[in-house]
């Protein structure tokens, strides 16, 4: 029998306001700060909606302060939302904070939930033990992740003794040994180099393929989005601003694409070293030029790259060509610096 | 019922079994903390003595009594200074609640394993304290095995009170974020009022008073008096009903509070 599929988490309306106390500058105003307290409602989170299907993987960004950790920590239960309604796995996160605590996993890049001074296969027993996993499918993951994510020369190291890259690999261990149905990963490859970020990304990738984890990503890092997500949702000043498929926004804001040439040498009129002398097809715009390398961007929705590789090459003789994809990093940058607010306001207009 | 009762002792005595482990992480500290222990001994011992040199009783205890009693206070004196309210000022600061806050176990009943299990790791700790006291300071202890027993059963209900009195104050954190203030004082005011530094029997009638309203006695000189031999065993079953009364009392409150402060919370940084 097929069930409907029931959402794993469900946002409405949500939206948290901090109080923050509000300091004029100086020995003044830390005096009058004492005496006659004054506070500021910083409004964090403003009033999303949201929800997430069973084995989605969706990437949560935006610009620091945005509102992103606030809103993981509001469907972690640690925070009491000030409006609207969280339901995580049908349950309220903060009401029902434990019986939420065992279904869920949380990595919060920047701080652990080891213990500091034990040997890591110690918090590891332990967090087993408080998460009552069977001893015989505790061994079993132990074994697989030791292999995914390299453990085995870990597991006697004390967790103060480990690296950025090591600490995180541990750290992933520990949120999902138990299986989790949910998973919130907030920055779990903040500061850690490319290989340890590859394997971090394979795992996930892994927990998600063969258990259906449902995973919450907030990450800085594009790439740990294009690698991981299908779906995006975008944040900015506490309300969402975008919400749909990684494919959607591609195609929205990469209306520039680029394309290179290497060049056999130099032909004709055309100077490689300064790119002067080439007739530059329509619609596009040489981006950089080099001896044997010219990279062009065009704008997709004026013409073709046919169009444009068919131009040069009637100049120059080409050896190899490619076409990039279109880079999720300037897509935020145009959508952090306003472009999906502008672009909503004329839509609303319209 | 038998099969979460299994579950739960299995859950948190596995938290409990941690501690030692914790505990021997700081072996610097520990030696530290021994070397300072003998030396106040000593120096309340050549005090007592002092003070007695002209008098057999003071407020009804003989010499002997309070050497025996003030030793003990001694050694058991560090656990009054409990560091609940410290570390909750730095879970708060530090942001490192929200690991905390996101563990399937009940939060309070961890720290309160954690501090019972503290407790036992300190008595071992310190038994060539114990020895030492016994060997060449002049401690006597009872042979009844009755004052020992009630000497273990008030520790553990006295070192109870205090740590859910302790609870309000830490959860203060969640409100203020900065403890460490609050921690001075209270370690100052309960050191005095424990009677670590002078038996209760001793302080003006006021005082005595103001002792008893507060819950620090309960933790080291209730049980303290029964090992020195001031309090007879006899009278255990009535000092237990007013620890639980407190107990009890403490427990339901703190309860309540934690479920207020943890809707306050923030989360810094992150």
């Amino acid at each position: 029998m097929e069930f409907p599929s029931v959402p794993v988490i469900q946002v409405e309306n949500l939206s948290k306001v901090f109080r923050v106390s509000h300091k004029d500058p100086g020995i003044k105003g830390a005096v009058k700060a004492l005496f006659r307290p004054r506070f500021d409602a910083k409004v964090a989170v403003d009033g999303i909606t949201f929800s997430v299907e069973p084995g989605e993987m969706v990437g949560y960004i935006g610009v620091n302060g945005a509102g992103k950790s606030t809103t993981i920590k509001m469907l972690t239960g640690i925070l009491v939302p000030s409006g609207g309604k969280v339901q995580v796995l049908g349950r309220d996160p903060h009401r029902q904070r434990v019986a939420n605590a065992r279904e869920i996993g949380v990595v919060f890049g920047q701080r652990s939930q080891l213990w500091w001074d034990l040997a890591f296969i110690e918090s590891l027993n332990l967090v087993a033990k408080i998460y009552e996993v069977d001893p015989a499918r505790y061994k079993q993951l132990l074994d697989q992740f030791a292999e995914t994510l390299e453990l085995k020369e870990l597991f006697r190291v004390p967790i103060r003794n480990m690296s950025l890259g090591q600490k995180m690999r541990a750290e992933l261990a520990a949120t999902l040994i138990h299986e989790p149905t949910v998973v919130y990963l907030d920055e779990p490859t903040i500061g850690l180099d490319l290989i340890v970020k590859e394997r971090i990304r394979e795992f996930i990738k892994e927990q998600n393929r063969e258990k259906g984890t449902t995973v919450i990503l907030t990450t800085h890092d594009l790439g740990d989005i294009e690698e991981l997500c299908q779906r995006v949702m975008i944040i900015d000043a506490g309300r969402l601003i975008y919400d749909g498929p990684l494919s959607t926004i591609k195609d929205r804001f990469g209306k520039y694409r680029t394309i290179s040439f290497d060049t056999a040498g130099p032909v004709g009129a055309f100077d490689p070293s300064t790119g002067s002398g080439l007739v530059v097809p329509p619609a596009a715009e040489v981006e950089m030029s080099e001896p044997r390398k010219l990279v062009l961007r065009f704008d997709r929705t004026q013409t073709t790259a046919s169009r444009v590789a068919a131009a040069i090459m009637d100049q120059i003789e080409v050896v190899d060509f490619s076409l990039a994809e279109p880079d999720l990093a300037s897509i935020v940058k145009q959508i952090y610096s306003g472009a999906l607010r502008d672009e909503m306001v004329q839509e609303a207009a319209a | 019922m038998i099969q979460s009762l299994r579950r739960t002792v299995n859950v948190y005595g596995a938290i409990a079994a941690m501690v030692p482990k914790e505990n021997l992480a700081y072996n610097i500290w520990v030696w530290m903390q021994f070397a300072v222990q003998i030396m106040s001994m000593i120096i309340f011992v050549y005090f007592w003595r002092a003070v007695y040199a002209n008098a057999t009783t003071l407020g009804g205890l003989s010499l002997q009594q309070t050497l025996n009693y003030i030793l003990l206070a001694q050694i058991i004196a560090p656990l009054v200074e409990n560091r609940l309210i410290f570390h909750f000022g730095f879970l708060v600061r530090s942001g490192q609640v929200a690991m905390e806050l996101v563990r399937p176990i009940d939060f309070q009943a961890r720290y309160y394993v954690e501090s019972l299990a503290g407790l036992g790791v300190y008595l071992v700790q310190k038994l060539p304290l114990f020895l030492l006291a016994w060997a060449f300071l002049g401690l006597q202890l009872p042979a009844d095995p009755a004052a020992w027993g009630a000497f273990a059963v008030s520790l553990i209900l006295g070192q109870s009170i205090l740590f859910f009195f302790d609870w309000f104050f830490a959860c203060l954190a969640f409100y203020s974020t900065e403890t460490w203030g609050l921690s001075v004082v209270r370690v100052g005011v309960a050191t005095f009022f424990s009677g670590a530094l002078v038996p209760l029997a001793m302080m003006p009638d006021w005082l005595q008073l103001l002792a008893a309203a507060l819950p620090f006695a309960q933790a080291l000189a209730v049980p303290a008096s029964f090992l020195s031999g001031i309090t007879p065993a006899a009278a255990a079953p009535q000092v237990w009903l007013i620890q639980l009364v407190w107990l009890m009392g403490l427990w339901v409150l703190s309860r309540r509070v934690f479920s207020l402060a943890v809707r306050k919370v923030t989360v810094q940084g992150g």
